[in-house]
């Protein structure tokens, strides 16, 4: 046989009978793999990596494989349904896409006629690529409230790099740190938005050394020259001793800190009430070991800090994404060929302009809930889950009347899920666009069938920072799906807004691409586009911050009446603040590990993705397990004092012994109960949202560190006989 | 004739399982079926920091397979280019051949009850298409198909970069299949 090569597209359009091929690109996460979908009698057939993609260079994950499992998924949701029954009562009725649309209408004319356009909050969950869209509808219509992830997930990175050096540096993969300091993220598994593992993987074979900052032992960890098992929670005190270390021994880099950034001598006085010997004592992690990683980490350049969504999901967010952005800047690596580079992307339509923020009249931007309280998130039309929860449940300082999730499960991803419950239950109106009907979407009165990547056109990766757009081909239609683009560009013609829409939403895409001067039909004949990569812009320009240079002391956080340096704070929850709790829940908990295969609270019924992970599994180091008579594989109770949940015990000796680790995001499809056991596993029925505990500037819930006791499930049957 | 090789070095694996739903997508394995299987090895050791990586278990395509030798139906075989094959429809569901593998890499399917086992893709290495788990799928690039010297030499190449610490571990992460 002829020799063989990778992605042979000829042979296998041969073999396999296939109609056509399709160049994409992937969206089982936020996007950003480019993929070839094979065609056969209409239907998606095989899914591969595209091997021309600048991202992933032809590899997949296995979401990105299970894609035609999701789209043809028997129980997905293929046209819209109302409720016919009380809510959580499981019955649906078929309607079609124009009596859901005029419903909705007519509903959001009528709660801005009686309450006002704030009183209606739309919401997306995690980034999926709809986030232009969802902005612009609520914006035109007046409605400052936009319930997002991005309180404590990337959108702490953008307003933190925004008020830092302008934009959100981004790893040179291209160019091959010698040096990555992976922080709280595990890249190998999970997609922290831009960075994908492939080159990571690459960088690694090219001789990169390898920093991990975990409290587990992930294999990155293990292949590590330098494993730092922090306390959890102590991310900005472990940071501040090495930038203490890196200060101290002269290790940065001296123009950089001379002439490009603002409030060194502030800075220096900050990192000084940090010294490795404190820092030990906060964070566990030995004074000689911090020193090591901050030596490795300055003195091996280029370098870059792989930082991912665990650190912003506390109450040290923003200052925690501060000092990470310090480590790099004071090292010389912003905006260096291997280090971190604060991209340009395309000229196009930018996600900010497409999504109209400067349409919002300014006294409705002024009713953003929680926006007195939480104003970095503010500036950024990003508001905390809990203002909601409370606006609906306390009418305070308003009602908010109607929802419309986009993509969104928050019964299960939003801290203190019955809280999240008891509001989805009493709010007037809810309207939900998914694949399925989750426990969310049993609560709503409307859903809407929505498209998987495979059944869209547009722009991937818009709203990225690495500086690619690549274009997102729709290869197949099932039943009446529509992509979020399509239904709200429809509804917002029902809603008096068809002045800034389109007839389709093929006129959105040629807008966006309008200063490129190309139309989005010829972008589709395209593999990619990028920005002009260019490096140590700020020589010539400065940083695009109030002072022209990166700033360590914030002058936006301080005009804003926040400490303008970064700190430790304890988690709300924990040994050192919370003495007499940890008495009566005498383990820290952490949550939100990431899973090969899932995605937060998606893909659990797709068997290919199930099968790796059939239960809900806790860690718990071996010596915790014999203390509380734990078994491997035995169903155990962790419980906090918002309540408890079982999961499955799993025996792990990479976890210090005072730490359990569960699992995210569960919830059982197979479940045909409308509940469909969404607070069986649920972790976020342990985890507290009281605003006290949030970050101060970004509405950030802390959700990864919090106290628990955990024990065995057949005990507390035992108990209740 | 040329021997087909696949290779898998561990001490690249970041356990993502990509090659898992790969082979499920190309194989069409029910669930509980898997023809290759990431297995986690540790955490282990005592003081310092604990060893943990993992291993992708699949079937070895031996020299002398003893699963060919006991099954009573002659439905393991194996060919000239190498490639030790299971036929399912010839399987009988004895299970001799499930127990007799000591790499543990013959999956049992409880429904069909027949031995299922990796063939190596053998209906697209026929064709001049590489097997679905290798065929550049894995983010970490660690599963090759090819020549036995030339991937070995590729691996070795690699290793010498590598700043892996686990020297001890490198000879015996490979998992050579010819």
């Amino acid at each position: 046989m002829p020799e063989f090569m990778y992605a042979n597209i000829e042979r296998e359009m041969e073999r396999y009978g296939y109609d056509a091929v399709v160049k994409s690109h992937c969206r089982m996460c936020h996007g950003g793999c480019g993929v070839l979908v094979y065609v056969k009698d209409g239907k998606a057939a095989r899914i591969a990596g595209d091997p021309r993609c600048p991202i992933n260079h032809g590899t997949l994950c296995s979401k990105g494989l299970a894609s035609a499992q999701l789209a043809y998924h028997p129980e997905r949701l293929t046209y819209p349904v109302k409720r016919v029954g009380p809510k959580g009562s499981g019955r649906w009725e078929r309607i079609s896409w124009d009596e859901a649309l005029d419903t909705i209408a007519a509903r959001i004319l009528g709660y801005k006629e009686s309450c006002g356009a704030e009183s209606i909050v739309f919401g997306y969950g995690t980034g999926r690529e709809n986030e232009a869209v969802i902005y612009r509808i609520a914006n035109l219509l007046g409605s400052p409230n936009v319930l997002t992830a991005g309180h404590f997930c990337y959108g702490p990175r953008i307003a933190t790099s925004i008020i830092t050096c302008g934009t959100n540096p981004i790893i040179d993969y291209d160019h091959f740190p010698k040096c990555i300091m992976m922080w709280g993220n595990n890249v190998t598994i999970s997609n922290p938005d831009e960075y994908k593992g492939e080159p990571f993987s690459v960088a690694l074979e090219a001789g990169a050394r390898l920093i991990v900052v975990d409290p587990r032992l992930t294999r990155p960890a293990a292949r590590a020259d330098i494993w730092l098992q922090l306390r959890p929670g102590t991310d900005a005190a472990l940071a501040l001793g090495m930038l203490n270390v890196i200060v101290n021994e002269a290790l940065y880099d001296r123009e950089f800190v001379e002439r490009y950034t603002y409030g060194w001598d502030e800075f220096v006085e900050r990192v000084n009430e940090y010294p490795p010997e404190r820092v030990e004592a906060i964070s566990w992690v030995p004074r000689e070991k911090i020193r090591a990683a901050a030596r490795l980490f300055a003195a091996t350049k280029p370098a870059a800090v792989q930082w991912g969504v665990a650190i912003e999901q506390q109450i040290n967010c923003a200052d925690n994404d501060r000092l990470l952005m310090f480590l790099m800047g004071l090292t010389g690596n912003i905006d260096a060929p291997g280090g971190q580079v604060l991209y340009k992307t395309p000229l196009i339509v930018n996600v900010g302009r497409f999504g109209a923020h400067h349409l919002l009249p300014p006294e409705q931007a002024a009713k953003r809930l929680g926006g007195e309280r939480f104003r970095l998130a503010n500036r950024f039309a990003i508001i905390n889950p809990k203002a909601v929860w409370d606006a609906i449940l306390e009418e305070k300082p308003y009602p908010v009347k109607m929802l419309f999730f986009i993509s969104s499960n928050p019964v299960l991803t939003r801290a203190n899920a019955r809280e999240v419950y008891r509001a989805l239950e009493k709010v007037d109106f809810m309207a939900v666009a998914d694949f399925f009907l989750t426990p969310t979407a049993e609560l709503a009165d409307i859903v809407l069938p929505a498209a998987t990547w495979l059944e869209m056109d547009y722009i991937g990766d818009y709203w990225k920072r690495h500086g690619y757009i690549l274009p997102r081909r729709k290869t197949v239609q099932v039943g009446e799906c529509r992509s979020d683009h399509e239904m709200l560009n429809d509804l917002a013609h029902r809603i008096g807004q068809g002045e800034y829409w389109w007839d389709t939403f093929e006129g959105g895409l040629d807008y966006i691409l309008s200063p490129l001067g190309i139309t989005w039909r010829e972008f589709k004949e395209m593999d990619y586009i990028r920005g002009e990569v260019k490096y140590r812009k700020y020589r010539e320009k400065g940083f695009s911050t109030p002072t022209r240079k990166f700033e360590l002391y914030s002058t936006v956080l301080e005009k804003m009446g926040y400490d303008p340096l970064p700190r430790h704070r304890e988690a709300p929850e924990s040994p050192a603040s919370a003495p007499d709790l940890y008495r009566e829940y005498p383990y820290i908990l952490i949550t939100g590990a990431r899973q090969p295969g899932f995605f937060h609270t998606e893909n659990r019924q797709l068997p290919w993705l199930r099968e790796l992970h059939p239960d809900p599994l806790v860690e718990i180091h071996p010596a915790t397990a014999a203390k509380e008579g734990i078994k491997e594989g035995e169903w155990v109770i962790i419980e906090s004092p918002r309540g408890k949940v079982r999961q499955k015990a799993r025996l792990f000796a990479g976890i210090d012994p005072r730490v359990v680790a569960a699992q995210h995001a569960w919830w059982y499809p197979e479940n045909k109960d409308p509940g469909h056991g969404w607070d069986e596993s649920n972790i976020n029925i342990l985890t507290d949202n009281a605003y006290e505990g949030c970050d101060p500037a970004m509405g950030a819930t802390n959700v990864r560190t919090l106290l628990c006791r955990i024990y065995p499930e057949k005990a507390e049957a035992g108990d209740r006989t | 004739m040329k021997k087909y090789v696949l290779v898998i070095d561990d001490e690249a694996c970041w356990g993502c399982k990509t090659c898992e739903v790969a082979c499920k997508q190309e194989n069409g394995a029910p669930v509980g079926v898997k023809l290759i299987a990431v297995m986690e090895d540790g955490p282990s050791g005592n003081g310092g920091k604990p060893a943990f990586c993992y291993r992708v278990n699949v079937c070895r395509h031996c020299e002398d397979p003893p699963c060919a030798a006991v099954c009573p139906a002659g439905a393991i075989g194996k060919r000239d280019d190498g490639i030790v094959f299971l036929d399912g429809e010839a399987c009988t569901g004895c299970g001799a051949c499930v127990d007799t593998c000591a790499e543990r890499a013959i999956a049992f399917d409880e429904v069909k009850g027949t031995a299922a086992k990796c063939n190596l893709c053998r209906h697209r290495v026929d064709h001049g298409l590489i097997p679905a788990c290798a065929d550049n799928v894995c983010p970490a690039h660690c599963i090759y198909f090819g020549e036995p010297a030339e991937i070995r030499k590729a691996v070795a190449e690699k290793r010498k970069t590598r700043v892996t610490r686990h020297s001890e571990l490198s000879s015996q992460n490979e998992r050579t299949v010819t």
